[in-house]
């Protein structure tokens, strides 16, 4: 070949490289998420959105699944090309990390606070006044009590209604598992439909107009307090709930694969930014952050929580036990 | 879950009814009694209609996700539920029967029942655009060995680009022969009419395809390792040489308000390459060979003659279909250069050519076609259906180039000519099972042996079920 053509093709191919590199890129991630967090990422990835293109230049647009923790934990496994999860519970992103190996299974020291950018618990959503006089635990165990909580099966949210109700039985009889089992089974007695995830149990008890108490998410109790039916619900905080700590994570093959490593590393790192947590705080997460922690302290009540390392040993024991096949749960929920 | 709903809305009615203010002196507590019952059944009737919306959105949710089976006069069909990948199952199963009459003459072939066609079919599309199948057939003596062996007929893959471009690759069909490419579950006749034998059969090659004009005019052109007259081939045996083939047929009126001339559909199609190894016989339609070229060990005593140089093939065609009458002809030339060994080389070219036209009627009123027709009224034992009768004729005749004889071919062993009459019906019982039943007479020009002299008569039956 022609020693200009060869120099003229090699200019022509180095100019288009930084052509190309220089110019803004359109990127898109897909965050898997649980159930009701649906309007606290909505925000969050506008807010991501705006501040990665100051800083890169690029343009970022994040796409948001929701569905039942396990139910998506499942999806991931089977193929959803997650770049990351933020699901309700460590042991639905455990089990991504056991069964496909999208990404190591220490996933959990990469980030703050075990990965965990915010906490929330576990309270009670009544009808306006209270109708039922439920105040704690033991009334959800009563008979004649309708109570509303999704399928531990499926929803993250509901194995944390599940630990949270045997979490007192234990504390209230002396660490007797057997008395914790039969009481919550008591509870099970009482309720009608088992929805698939958090959310929907949220339509069931707010839109439907079914039971008389719904076991819920902090958060998603807030939502339909001030938002979703104004005025007509009221929120019960029991005597002792469970910290529930929903944790995230890169999903490195699928991002690698992608070419969104970087992004989806600064996306999961913003929860923790100031402007991340003022936002997690605003939408009834509690923030992790000592300043929007210190600004929201009074916008949530005062609960004793107990986290489920010290009464259950960790979320792969508590799965095994309750949860799988056979556990617990399969013994005492007949429908 | 209906009767719930009822027996729940007609206890809430009467609740109702009660809980209006009463004019007697009705206890206070009794009013709170019945609130109470109302507001439990209430909730009884929301709490069914949720759980029946929640199986509403777990079976949407299943549907998703779950493969849809679904078996049928078309075959059987299996689809994941996102449709980008399909398979079916279909296949024909064409069991004959092939009697001569007035056989007593030796050579002959035997009168025998027989399974001219045993095809599976595996067909599909993957993500909608890629189309494959897979054909096999267990027939009678489709492989040398005249057992049952399994035979690869068709695989192929086909990009569905666009309507105008598809590209298809594999072993198929050359787009040549009118009749060979009707499918042979659908053919008018138990056995095809002469111009196939000129005309390539299956040959693996590549070919682009399609429709143009809002599909009144198909194109096809193709490269291929090129058969000889009526041949199929897995592989380029021969040389190194490939076949271009090459068709385009119109229906220029399909869409046209003129109904007279929907069905018309004309075309011309061709070959052109340069071939090497062994030409093939041809056979009657009771498979009896009536023209072979010499075949021998290449010395004076027994010369042989191959294929060595250029060949082309030509076959203008056309159909055409009005309510239950259906026309189909076709004409072929094959034009084949030659070299006879016989301990020196002796070169000539050769151009056989073959006709035929064929006529059918439908006695029951079905719209004939060029694919399969559907009985209106399928036959049921002790109802009124009788499936659809079809009347069938036919005439075709094949004559070898003079200058085939003597040096290629044996005057003695060999016609110079044959022709056959065919009359017959088929009786569509139903989508599926088809019945056959056909007497062909040939006549032969040339030849000494007893076949030749007297001609051929055999009556030809197929039972054929197909899905």
């Amino acid at each position: 070949m022609n020693i200009k053509i060869k120099t003229l093709l090699t200019v022509v191919a180095v100019a288009a490289a930084l052509v190309t590199d220089s110019a803004a890129k359109n990127i898109t991630l897909l965050n898997v998420s649980y159930d009701p967090t649906r309007e606290l990422y909505q925000e969050l990835n506008a807010a991501f959105a705006q501040h990665w293109k100051a800083k890169s230049g690029d343009t970022v647009t994040i796409q948001q699944s929701h569905g039942g923790s396990g139910k998506q934990a499942r999806a991931v496994i089977d193929g959803l090309s997650a770049d990351v999860v933020t699901l309700a519970l460590a042991y639905d992103i455990d089990a991504i990390a056991d069964k496909a190996r999208l990404f190591p299974a220490d996933w959990q020291k990469r980030f703050p606070n075990n990965s965990a950018p915010y906490t929330s618990t576990i309270v009670f959503l009544v009808r306006k006044g209270n109708p039922k006089g439920v105040k704690d635990w033991d009334d959800l165990a009563k008979p004649g009590i309708s109570v509303v909580t999704p399928n531990p099966k499926t929803s993250g949210g509901a194995r944390w209604n599940y630990l949270a109700a045997w979490g007192y039985a234990l504390k209230k009889h002396g660490n007797d598992q057997a008395k914790a089992k039969d009481f919550v089974a008591q509870i099970y007695k009482n309720v009608p439909v088992l929805d698939s995830g958090a959310r929907g149990s949220t339509t069931t008890f707010v839109q439907r107009g079914i039971g008389d108490v719904f076991i819920s998410w902090e958060n998603e109790a807030f939502l339909a307090q001030k938002e979703l039916g104004k005025g007509q619900f009221e929120i019960v905080v029991p005597s002792v709930s469970i910290l529930a700590e929903p944790p995230v994570a890169i999903v490195d093959k699928n991002a690698k694969k992608k070419g969104t490593l970087e992004v989806a590393q600064a996306y999961l790192q913003y929860l923790y930014s100031d402007e991340g947590q003022e936002i997690i705080g605003k939408h009834h997460y509690r923030p992790n952050a000592p300043s929007a922690a210190a600004k929201y302290a009074n916008a949530f009540p005062k609960v004793n929580l107990f986290t489920i390392d010290e009464l259950f040993g960790g979320w792969r024991k508590a799965q095994k036990e309750h949860f799988d096949d056979g556990g617990t749960f399969d013994q005492i929920y007949k429908p | 879950m209906q009767n719930n709903y009822r027996r729940v809305a007609a206890l809430i009615a009467l609740g109702i009814i009660s809980s209006e203010p009463f004019s007697g002196p009705v206890q206070a507590e009794q009013q709170e009694e019945l609130r109470t019952k109302v507001e439990q059944l209430d909730q009884e009737i929301k709490i069914l209609k949720r759980q029946l919306e929640l199986q509403k959105e777990a079976s949407a949710e299943k549907a998703k996700t779950t493969p849809l089976l679904t078996a049928g006069a078309g075959g059987f069909s299996l689809q994941s539920a996102d449709t980008n990948f399909v398979l079916k199952l279909r296949g024909y199963i064409q069991a004959d029967s092939r009697f001569f009459l007035d056989d007593h003459s030796a050579g002959t072939a035997n009168d025998t029942f027989l399974l001219r066609r045993v095809r599976p079919i595996f067909e599909g599309t993957v993500f909608e655009k890629f189309d494959y199948r897979l054909m096999l057939d267990f027939g009678s003596g489709v492989t040398s060995s005249a057992a049952n062996d399994a035979y690869v007929q068709d695989a192929y893959f086909n990009a569905k680009l666009w309507p105008a471009l598809n590209i298809q690759a594999g072993k198929f069909k050359e787009p040549v022969g009118l009749e060979r490419l009707q499918s042979g579950g659908n053919l008018l006749f138990v056995e095809r009419a002469y111009p196939t034998q000129l005309l390539p059969n299956r040959d693996v090659g590549v070919m682009v395809h399609g429709t143009l004009f809002e599909n009144t005019l198909t194109y096809q052109l193709g490269a291929f390792n090129g058969v000889a007259d009526g041949g199929s081939a897995d592989i380029e045996s021969s040389d190194d040489e490939k076949d271009i083939a090459a068709r385009i047929f119109a229906e220029p009126f399909k869409s046209s308000d003129i109904e007279g001339l929907q069905g018309l559909g004309i075309g011309i199609a061709g070959t052109y390459g340069n071939r090497e190894g062994a030409p093939r016989a041809y056979s009657t339609p009771g498979q009896q060979r009536f023209f072979a070229f010499r075949s021998g060990a290449g010395t004076a005593a027994a010369p042989n003659v191959v294929a060595d140089g250029e060949n082309w093939r030509i076959s203008p065609q056309f159909y055409y279909y009005y309510g239950p009458f259906g026309l189909l002809g076709e004409y072929a030339i094959s034009d084949q250069e030659l070299r006879r060994d016989d301990g020196a080389a002796t070169f000539g070219n050769i151009e056989n050519r073959a006709w035929q036209v064929s006529a059918s009627y439908f006695l029951t009123g079905e719209k004939n076609a060029f694919k399969a027709v559907n009985p209106r009224k399928p036959f049921a034992l002790g109802g009124e259906g009788w499936g659809a009768w079809e009347l069938t004729a036919r005439v075709s005749g094949l004559e070898v180039d003079d200058a085939a004889f003597p040096v290629f071919a044996s005057p003695a062993s060999s016609a110079n000519e044959a022709l056959s009459w065919t009359a017959g019906f088929n009786w569509h019982l139903n989508r599926n099972f088809k019945v056959q039943v056909n007497y062909e007479q040939t006549d032969f020009d040339g030849g000494t042996s007893s076949l030749l002299q007297e001609g051929e008569q055999v009556l030809l039956t197929r039972g054929q079920i197909s899905f």
